[in-house]
Order: C-alpha cells, then sequence, then structure tokens
C-alpha cells in the first residue's frame, strides 16, 4: 500500500495566518504528532513575504502598501521577496530523515520542485527546475520556492503564478537604485510567466490545486489524503501568529 | 564610519552589507548581513554577525574568520559562500 500523506487545503488568509499555519505543522510533525503534509493555500489581502536574511526597510515601501492595503510579512525561510497575489502558494512539512528528502539541501529543492514540475504537466505544461529555488516555464520564472530545516524537519513552500502584475509589484518593493527601476520593470517582464499568460486562458484555483496533488502522489508514489489541522496546530498556529509574525519585532527586526 | 554594499555573488544571491567600523583600528564595530540567500541555520547569521565584531577589514583574516565560524557551528549557505561574504564587506571600504 502507498504511504499516506496529509492533504491540507486551508484556503486563504492573512500572511501573518499563513506563515504562522506552516510553522505549526513544522513543530506539529517534528513532534511526530502528524504525518508529512502538503498544503495549499492562498493569501487575502495580497501580501508581500520577504526572506529571512532580508531588511524589511530595503526591500519593501511599507507606506506604499499600508496606502493599498497590502500585509508584510517576514517567512522563517531565506530567499527574496514575493509579491502574493493571484498565486497558488504550497508548503510541504516532512521529517528530514525521510526517505522521500535527499540529505543535500540542494539536492532536495530540486525533488520536490520537480513535483511542482509534475503537477504542471497535468496542466499541459512542460518546465524546468532552475537551481537554486526557481522553476521555469519557456526559460521564465513561474515558481521560487524556499526551504527551512529546524528539529530535524523539512518546510518549503512557494508559489505558482496564476497571474502577474509586474508593475503592482514594484508599487510595494523597493529598488537599490531608483534611476534603473524602469529598466529593472521591462526585465522582470521578460522573465516572469505565469500559468494565465502561459494556458492564454484564465485558471481556477482549485483546478492547480488538483494538478498539483497529483504532482505531489507522483513525484513521491505517496497518497494524498485530505484532513484538517489538528487542535493542537490550531493552538500553535493562533500563538505564532500573536506573538511572531504580526509583530514589529519580528517584522522589523532586520 | 558607516558604509554599505550591494553585491552580487557569482552564481549565488544578492548579498547586503551595513558595516560599521572603526576607521583608525580597521576593524569592524558592528555588521548586518542582509539578502536573498539562504543558510542553514537561519539563527547563524546572527551568530556570524556578533563574531565578526573587532575583526580586521582585512581579505585574509576575513576569510579565515568566516570559514572557521561556519565550520564550528556547521553553518551551510546557498546562494552564497565565504569568498562572497568577505568580498561584501571589503566592498564596503572606499
Amino acid at each position: 500500500m502507498k504511504e499516506q500523506w496529509r492533504l491540507l487545503q486551508t484556503g486563504f488568509n492573512t500572511a501573518f495566518s499563513n506563515m504562522a499555519i506552516d510553522r505549526a505543522i513544522l513543530v506539529a510533525n517534528s513532534k511526530g504528532k502528524v504525518p508529512p503534509t502538503v498544503r495549499f493555500y492562498g493569501w487575502i489581502p495580497p501580501a508581500i513575504s520577504i526572506g529571512y536574511f532580508q531588511s524589511l526597510a530595503d526591500e519593501v515601501d511599507v507606506s506604499a502598501c499600508e496606502r493599498l492595503g497590502v500585509d508584510y510579512v517576514r517567512r522563517i525561510t531565506g530567499g527574496g521577496a514575493v509579491f502574493h497575489d493571484k498565486e497558488l502558494t504550497y508548503s510541504i512539512v516532512i521529517p528530514e530523515a525521510h526517505p522521500a528528502i535527499p540529505k543535500n539541501i540542494l539536492k532536495s529543492y530540486g525533488r520536490i520542485c520537480n513535483a511542482l514540475i509534475q503537477g504542471l504537466m497535468h496542466l499541459g505544461i512542460s518546465s524546468t527546475y532552475a537551481p537554486i529555488n526557481d522553476i521555469l516555464v519557456n526559460g521564465k520564472k513561474i515558481s521560487g520556492n524556499a526551504q527551512t530545516r529546524k528539529e530535524r524537519t523539512v518546510l518549503q513552500h512557494g508559489t505558482i503564478l496564476l497571474d502577474v502584475d509586474v508593475d503592482t509589484m514594484f508599487s510595494l518593493l523597493k529598488v537599490p537604485d531608483e534611476k534603473i527601476k524602469d529598466k529593472l520593470i521591462q526585465d522582470v517582464k521578460q522573465r516572469v510567466t505565469s500559468l494565465h499568460h502561459t494556458l492564454k486562458k484564465k485558471i481556477h484555483f482549485e483546478e492547480v490545486a488538483e494538478a498539483l496533488k497529483f504532482g505531489f502522489e507522483e513525484e513521491f508514489h505517496v497518497e494524498l489524503i485530505q484532513g484538517i489541522l489538528t487542535k493542537e496546530e490550531k493552538t500553535l498556529a493562533t500563538q505564532f501568529e500573536k506573538e511572531c509574525f504580526s509583530t514589529t519585532r519580528w517584522n522589523h527586526r532586520r | 564610519m558607516r558604509s554599505q554594499s550591494i553585491y552580487k555573488v557569482p552564481q549565488g544571491k544578492l548579498l547586503k552589507i551595513s558595516v560599521e567600523y572603526d576607521e583608525k583600528k580597521n576593524k569592524i564595530r558592528n555588521i548586518r548581513i542582509t539578502g536573498d540567500f539562504f543558510a542553514y541555520p537561519e539563527e547563524a547569521i546572527e551568530l556570524i554577525e556578533t563574531k565578526l565584531r573587532n575583526v580586521l577589514i582585512e581579505r585574509e583574516q576575513l576569510q579565515k574568520k568566516i570559514s572557521s565560524i561556519i565550520t564550528k557551528y556547521h553553518i551551510q549557505f546557498i546562494g552564497l559562500n565565504v569568498e562572497g561574504l568577505t568580498q561584501g564587506i571589503l566592498k564596503c571600504k572606499p
């Protein structure tokens, strides 16, 4: 019989709640209380997440975010700033010792990204993994990914762009040199794509989630069983949201 | 003296360093290492920042110090390396 993992569809939440839920699953899994878990989710309101090592003030135009009703949050994973709007976000939480996960961190990025690549195939899209942490369609980025390992547990989360609005994104992000901002925006427009653009039609979140579910099942030879957050995970998530992700101390710490 | 650098690590990520240093002694007073790289464990970056205080801003000294911290605390970088970090710090000086 195939190994069974848990599938969570937690819908659309705030940035603070989303990051708190991923961390809560990591803690629960590290204590052996929940099976390996794949989660699909979205963001309401739209939000910017920044990598653990980034400076909020350097990367994010906080007042523009506040004006446009966009949340901002620091992740527990490294990597870059992401504008989460029309996209599907996934996370996977699994023990580091699980045979499905290469010990080598970069190789494990590749393995998990393969699940996404398989999933995109179900939408008729051919894509490739571009180390360190991107997935490309026709040479353009459609997915960014970030992984942390804590308490012998792997958490990787990442996005699949359903649609992309580079102009809005750059109205929220800061760039090192304002003089070349216009050129930078043009460059990014050339380098980024989305499902909408690739398929030349709109695609629903649910359809993408279904395709990615198959992708994870095939890549890891498992069955994903729809589940819910445990009571303990919900309590932890509420605590992390309140004490960490929604606080100035956490978000402005660098 | 306070200074900043932005350095694209070859084959890696964008490193942004801010250094406060003693001009006479040429030593780091305070350093903040930011960017879109990955480091495992993440908290190690704060440790590296602390351990770099009072280190001479000179290529060999920096390389030696950073290497020894990384080895001692089993730190892994992705999109960043000792050479890149050293280069980023050196670039802070005019």
